[in-house]
């Protein structure tokens, strides 16, 4: 089942380059020979079931474990050797309780070698635009689930790194947040940054990620351009709406109707010649198109598929 | 994919470690618990002064009544017509008595605390006799009788220089050889310079356990709220325990420091601290060495406490824990009788060898004598090759214990972990 696509964009040295990485804890393999690059200005998808491999392929990345085998290449440089310009959200996430806001932030930043007065400027323009700036004052325990959230967020980017590594970063949040985040996510790519994004909300990755790589028990299973994987999902699927649709028509496998829409499966036919049929049988077309399969479906069909092999 | 586009930033290894420490110092010291616990001394000291202050009269007679039965005077029957009249100099003590039964009517009345009868044959073979209200267990029954004789009866004597004499018969200047650059100034700063050093010592091997106590605290607050994650992304596991180290170290230090300037303001200003401090200067070679053996067993104590604490799920696992290191170093504060009476043992010895014990075992030794060198040297040596062990195992089993939730792994898990980590 495993399919791996050479990469496409090959032009533009990656970000991030991890080659046949591989990390056991005793017997349990969690890593196994993984290999992939994210390239600068992309929102990478590292997707996976619970307990894929991702948290401990993510703390390789960050070298808070040590792989038993392959390299790693973050930013031109090992694993901890660039930390001051990469931001990570972890997915086991929490903050000092007792202490401010404000003083959390400054300090995280000057971990990453900022100076007091830069973190602070930096820290309060980003309270602002969490909608937090009133709260730098109060302590985190103070603070509600969200809010947290928000802040654990800002703690990632406060100290503007080039390359941000985010573990689930829309748990818990409610919708208004979820889009504040991904409006922060955007601006912060249109700045040229870089994201590797890990999410268990298909319809936000499909929205937000241009490739992805799927890991199940710790192998790829999927990686590639997102709109090239559901192509191949769906590589004969279209979406038709009209009228007085015939129930069998040349080329096509199946048809499941739907009201006025149909899924038609193509099996010999390609789509841009179904269309041409059906204007020729003068059937009215309201709307024709080819359907993408939902990530979320791909996602369960192939570790599924996988875990039924074994 | 050169390093040609790094962000200048100002963060060296060192930046980040003074980082940390800065950070565990100042938000400790500002802790309600931190802040009770360190003026709990000075402010038990102040009750205390408050409380002699308003009570200082009727307790310090009530002490006075108990160890003294008040009335001091001696009541002298001179039969023999040397002792009378009383030299002015006696005239508080002493008082004269025509004769016995009279003298005894006073001792009746504790008017005065006891007779003195000196018979009519004085100086010859006949005895003084003494006439004591007290009970053979309350005193000699002749104490400050000496003096008094020894006064009246060189008044007779006709050459002034050997009146002196006989009165101060010595005036001693004494040379030590054996401690030509001993402190001069009498027995009490000799005492000094041996007992504050080891009260010294043992308030040092204490800090090392206050702060131990709060780098644990520290680590598990950091690991069970999950912040710890976040950091490690920023700085290396060898960097946070190399802060918080110093951080808490710092932090001990200071509680250390505000109990012994409370205690010298509360017990007659500048005393104490110039008495603690004192006797380092006259006896350099201790002060270093005792510097020595703190930085090197505050440190092998710390990284392994810290280190072991974070295997813990909690504070309080943590804590059970890291006790066990903790003990090792308390046996020798265990031993003290040892230490006094048989400093040159071979437990002594043995202990001042072993890494684990050596810093509170030589800190505890210096005071008190010569050590050999070979001592010095074994034990130091030995902590300076084993701190950088300690501090390498440490780390591995720090960043290994700080992502492990739940539960605690057995001896045999943990190394078979460590060599993966």
């Amino acid at each position: 089942m495993q399919r791996v696509w050479p990469k496409i964009n090959s032009m533009e040295a990656p970000v991030l380059s991890a080659r046949r990485l591989c990390k056991r804890y005793g017997s349990f393999v969690a890593v196994d020979d993984l290999t992939f690059d994210v390239y600068p200005g992309e929102i990478f998808g590292l997707l996976g079931p619970n307990g894929a491999g991702k948290t401990s392929t993510i703390r390789i990345l960050m070298d808070i474990f040590k792989a038993d085998s392959g390299e790693v290449e973050l930013l031109g440089s090992p694993p901890g050797h660039s930390r001051e310009r990469v931001g990570y959200l972890p997915e086991e996430r929490g903050l000092y309780r007792d202490q401010r806001v404000m003083e959390v932030l400054v300090y995280l930043a000057r971990l990453k070698g900022v100076d007091s007065a830069t973190a602070r400027a930096r820290a309060e323009a980003w309270l602002e635009r969490v909608e937090l700036a009133d709260w730098g004052d109060k302590r985190i325990k103070d603070l509600s689930r969200g809010m947290q959230q928000k802040v654990q967020f800002v703690a990632s980017l406060v100290h503007d790194p080039d390359l941000l590594i985010l573990d689930e970063p829309f748990q818990g949040l409610d919708p208004v947040n979820v889009e504040l985040l991904k409006g922060l996510m955007r601006s912060q790519i249109s700045e040229g940054k870089t994201i590797v994004l890990s999410a268990h909300q298909m319809n936000l990755v499909e929205e937000l990620c241009d490739r992805i790589l799927l890991i199940n028990e710790g192998r790829a299973v999927l990686y590639g351009p997102l709109k090239q994987i559901k192509d191949d999902y769906a590589p004969n699927s279209v979406r038709v709406r009209a009228a007085n649709l015939p129930d069998s028509l040349p080329g096509v496998a199946s048809c499941e109707r739907n009201g006025a829409e149909a899924l038609l499966t193509l099996e010999c036919i390609g789509a841009q010649d179904l269309l041409a049929m059906l204007v020729a049988r003068n059937i009215e077309v309201e709307s024709f198109e080819q359907a993408a399969v939902p990530l979320n479906d791909i996602f369960v069909a192939v570790v599924q598929g996988q875990n039924r092999e074994e | 994919m050169g390093a040609g586009n790094q962000i200048v930033r100002s963060g060296t290894k060192l930046d980040k470690v003074l980082t940390i420490a800065r950070h565990e110092y100042w938000v400790n010291v500002r802790r309600p618990d931190f802040i009770i616990v360190t003026l709990l001394v000075p402010a038990l000291g102040l009750i205390a002064l408050i409380a002699s202050v308003f009570f200082g009269r009727q307790a310090g007679s009530a002490v006075v009544r108990l160890f003294d039965d008040g009335n001091q005077l001696t009541a002298i029957v001179d039969q023999s017509g040397r002792f009378t009249p009383i030299l002015s100099r006696f005239g508080e003590e002493f008082i004269a008595y025509a004769d016995e039964p009279a003298a005894r009517a006073a001792l009746e009345e504790e008017t005065v605390a006891r007779v003195v009868v000196v018979p009519a044959t004085y100086p010859g073979q006949e005895d003084v006799r003494v006439i004591s209200a007290g009970s053979r267990f309350s005193g000699s029954g002749t104490s400050g009788l000496r003096s008094f004789f020894m006064a009246h009866l060189v008044k007779e004597i006709e050459d002034a220089g050997l009146r002196e004499r006989l009165l101060d018969p010595y005036d001693a200047r004494v040379e030590y050889t054996s401690e030509e650059d001993q402190a001069e100034g009498g027995v009490a700063a000799q005492v000094l310079s041996y007992v504050v050093p080891i009260l010294f010592a043992i308030l040092l091997t204490i800090t090392i356990f206050i702060s131990s106590g709060y780098l644990i605290r520290s680590v598990a607050e950091e690991k069970s709220s999950r912040v710890i994650e976040i950091i490690l992304s920023s700085v290396t596991p060898q960097q946070l325990l190399a802060g918080k180290v110093i951080g808490l170290g710092g932090l001990g230090l200071t509680q250390v420091f505000v109990w012994l300037a409370s205690a010298s303001g509360l017990g007659g200003g500048l005393a104490l601290l110039a008495g603690i401090v004192l006797p380092f200067f006259t006896r350099g070679e201790v002060f270093a060495l005792s510097l020595v053996y703190y930085i090197l067993g505050y440190t092998v104590y710390a990284v392994l406490v810290g280190a072991i604490g974070t295997l813990g799920s909690n504070f309080q696992e943590s804590q059970q824990i890291s006790g066990i290191v903790t003990l090792v170093a308390a046996v020798p504060m265990m031993l003290l009788g040892v230490f006094f009476n048989n400093p040159d043992s071979i437990l002594v010895r043995a202990l001042s060898w072993f890494p684990l014990t050596a810093p509170t075992s030589m800190m505890l030794r210096l005071p008190l004598g010569e050590i050999p060198w070979v001592d010095v040297a074994v034990s130091i040596f030995g902590l300076l090759v084993t701190t950088p062990v300690i501090i390498w195992i440490g780390a591995k089993i720090f960043r290994l214990g700080m992502l492990m939730y739940g539960k605690r792994p057995g001896i045999l898990e943990l190394v078979r972990l460590l060599r993966h980590a």
